[in-house]
């Protein structure tokens, strides 16, 4: 498949140098807006995501944060009545262009959801799904090396080594979670996209996994909506503030955590209401 | 009549305990209903249920045991005489000469088991003044007929009697009993748990006496058959010989031909319904836009709802002949009454059955995980066969397995459009027939039921209740092996 030499070649191996990566956005979103049947969702959004960052989504319930993150994958195609506009780029390209394969773009773009859903398969069996629809491994023995290093990425390969054929519904709450990032990890996606991925967590299993968004971030970009502020500051480089379908704010989260220009914003984060 | 008096009674006493107990308890806590054990009305039940249930047991025991006791009394009140007057009107001479003698000295004792029935029936028809008794034998039993009435009556009045009494008794103790520290509550839900452990045993203990009538006349029938004769024989033909001069009817008992055709059968059907059930079960829930699914689902709900007589005349009439021809075109030789057309038809019966339970089964499984295995970037029909149908698996081999039952017993279909002709062949396009075909010919119209003709059909009921425990076992297994559990 062309797609995994491209993958091959693509996510530089060097460590993410500050510098460099602000030149170069990932995705790019241009006067987004997303309609559920009648309903407006987000109106006209406008955020660069940059290559091997992580950019933390936060907000209040219900204002468009996770159709956002959706967006990103196309994952909205699949919501009766749901209707995107805008433009919306992945290496320049348009994915909402008609003639992209939305398979292949998940297949770049891999998504982490808010409750672990392992599929009803052994360990194996899930992390080895993905690079057997999409034929990225050739043998037995380089699906073998597949698996290993995409647990080993997601920091589950200790735990699970000796049992993966047992079922992946079997392990722990954070297990599950962290196969779940393997799986996405195990088809070499370019961006990783987590919908409150340690919302259903306990704060042990929470602490794994935020380091681990640290890891991926070497060879990922990753984009991750969440509820708690302070995980939004510990993991992420950017932060975007979203309120009923606005974009109020997007940038450094250091200074947004600091010095938050709107009004909405400083209320929300420290939590005056949310 | 005073039966059901006394129902009647039971029924408003239990209605008046219930409100002299609610009222009772009440009272007794001075009109604080909260500073009770248990909600008021659980004391009113509490009375109810010691008001009524005993009287309504004590009707059920009495009713089932009242008649043996009437009749015993019955015929050993009567004098010998009697019995001989009736014995020389109703039984055959040569018979009454042999026994005259034992009826003069000991009455009733002195008859057979079925004379005595024969005279306990007369006794009743004349006692209910029916003319289904000559006049003679009427005059002779006026007697016994009017010490059965008065039985009868004295019996009634004595459950009316008693039954109220108790009932009364009933709700007078538990009435007294009431006090604000009366554990009603618990006392009420232990009763109601009974009555739950009693319906749940009414269920059980009929497939046992099901299963147990089964086995009886299968015994009786392997006296007159060998059972090896039975499983093993490859000739069916249930013919008895009635007179021994009769020619051609010596009865033979092989099942494995009707075996053979029913699994023959069903195999079509199978073949038929488990592809169309199962792509029409992922079509509907997984491609079909919610308005077609609205719509589709139900009329595919339907076929379910015709009667099998019908798509018998279906397959007799359209597919068994449209198959003839088809296979004469190609230079097959098929036959009017084939098999192919009986388990198509069947496999269309089916359908329903495999589409409706997988569509539910499939819709079941959680969004979640057709939404993890759509963000890897696999199609929809990846995610269909690699997730959702192994996931939905134990419901869709149940979905199967319910079908198979279904084909396995069914008997419209096949009466009309396999035919009879016990052959013993796995030709699709030859007749053939099946256990519950000739379960169905074999008990229809005026039988003997001590044939061997006729006590066969016990045994193949028997072996087709095996067949499909076997078959459920089996499929139990399978589904246990390879499930994928999802939370």
């Amino acid at each position: 498949m062309s797609m995994t030499s491209e993958i091959a070649s693509e996510p530089s191996v060097s460590p993410p140098p500050q510098a460099e990566s602000e030149a170069r956005a990932k995705m790019t979103s241009r006067g987004v807006e997303v309609h559920y049947g009648a309903k407006r969702a987000l109106h006209g959004i406008d955020v660069d995501i940059l290559q091997h960052e992580v950019l933390a989504l936060i907000g209040p319930s219900g204002c468009g944060k996770s159709t956002f993150l959706r967006c990103l994958n196309r994952m909205n195609d699949t919501i009766e009545g749901c209707k995107v506009t805008g433009e919306m780029t992945l290496d320049g390209g348009n994915i909402y262009d008609k003639a992209l394969d939305v398979v292949q773009l998940r297949a770049r773009v891999g998504m982490v959801f808010q409750k672990p859903n392992p599929f009803p398969k052994s360990i194996y069996d899930n992390i080895a799904y993905g690079p057997r629809i999409h034929g990225l491994a050739g043998g037995k023995e380089e699906l073998d090396g597949i698996v290993q290093s995409s647990l080993e990425r997601a920091g589950l390969w200790e735990e699970v080594k000796d049992r993966l054929s047992e079922p992946g519904t079997g392990l722990s709450g954070g297990q599950q979670q962290r196969l779940c990032i393997a799986r996405a990890v195990a088809v070499s996606p370019e961006v990783i996209l987590m919908d409150e991925p340690c919302s259903a967590l306990d704060p042990i299993a929470t602490a794994h996994i935020e380091e681990l968004i640290d890891e991926l971030r070497v060879n990922y970009t990753i984009v991750i909506v969440t509820h708690n502020m302070q995980q939004a500051a510990r993991v992420s480089q950017k932060t975007a503030f979203f309120h009923l379908g606005d974009l109020v704010e997007h940038k450094e989260t250091q200074e947004i955590f600091t010095n938050p220009q709107d009004e909405r914003t400083q209320g929300y984060i420290t939590g005056r209401y949310g | 009549m005073q039966t059901w008096v006394l129902i009647v009674a039971l029924l408003i006493l239990g209605l008046a305990g219930y409100y002299l107990g609610r009222s009772r308890a009440v009272a007794s806590a001075d009109g604080r209903a909260a500073s009770l054990h248990s909600v008021p009305s659980y004391y009113g039940m509490y009375v109810a249920i010691w008001a009524a249930v005993p009287g309504l047991i004590l009707v059920l025991v009495w009713l089932s045991i009242a008649p043996i006791v009437r009749d015993n009394m019955v015929l050993s009140a009567i004098p010998p005489e009697t019995v001989t007057a009736w014995a020389q009107e109703m039984l055959p001479a040569d018979l009454f000469a042999a026994e005259a003698e034992a009826i003069a000295a000991s009455g009733t004792d002195g008859l057979t088991g079925p004379q005595v029935e024969l005279l306990m029936v007369n006794i009743v028809n004349v006692a209910a003044g029916s003319s289904f008794v000559s006049p003679t034998v009427a005059g002779i039993l006026v007697g016994p007929a009017e010490h059965m009435n008065s039985l009868g009556e004295l019996s009634s009045w004595g459950l009316l009697v008693i039954g109220l009494g108790l009932a009364c008794a009933g709700l007078y103790t538990a009435r007294r009993r009431l006090a604000p520290h009366f554990r009603a509550r618990n006392r009420v839900e232990s009763i109601i748990n009974v009555f739950l452990i009693i319906c749940s045993t009414i269920a059980i203990l009929t497939t046992l006496g099901i299963v147990l009538s089964l086995l009886f006349e299968s015994a009786r029938f392997f006296g007159i058959v060998p059972i090896w004769e039975f499983l093993f024989g490859t000739q069916w033909s249930p013919q008895i010989a009635i007179r021994a001069d009769q020619v051609g009817s010596s009865g033979a008992f092989g099942a494995i031909p009707l075996f053979v055709g029913t699994l023959l059968i069903a195999a079509i059907a199978m073949l038929v319904a488990v592809p169309v059930g199962l792509m029409s079960a992922i079509y509907l829930s997984d491609y079909a836009p919610p308005r077609v699914r609205a719509s589709v689902k139900p009329v595919l709900e339907i076929l379910a709802g015709i009667p099998t007589v019908v798509y018998g005349f279906f397959a007799i009439l359209t597919v068994a002949p449209f198959i003839r021809d088809l296979g004469a075109a190609v230079g097959l030789n098929v036959s009017a009454n084939s098999a192919l057309a009986a388990g198509v038809v069947m496999g269309i019966m089916i359908v329903p059955f495999i589409s409706s339970l997988s569509d539910d089964v499939i819709n079941a499984v959680p969004q979640s995980l057709r939404d993890g295995s759509a963000a890897l970037g696999a199609t929809k029909s990846e995610t269909i066969r690699q997730v959702i149908l192994p996931a939905a698996l134990p419901g869709i081999v149940g979905a199967c397995l319910l079908a198979v039952s279904r084909a396995i017993g069914e008997t419209m279909i096949v009466v009309m459009a396999a035919g009879l002709a016990a052959n013993l062949t796995v030709n699709p396009f030859a007749a053939v027939t099946t256990v519950t075909v000739q379960i169905a010919t074999l008990l229809v119209g005026d039988q003997e039921f001590d044939s061997a003709k006729t006590l066969s059909a016990f045994a193949l009921g028997l072996m087709l209740f095996v067949v499909t425990l076997c078959l459920n076992v089996i499929a139990l297994r399978v589904v246990k092996k390879y499930r994928e559990k999802y939370d």
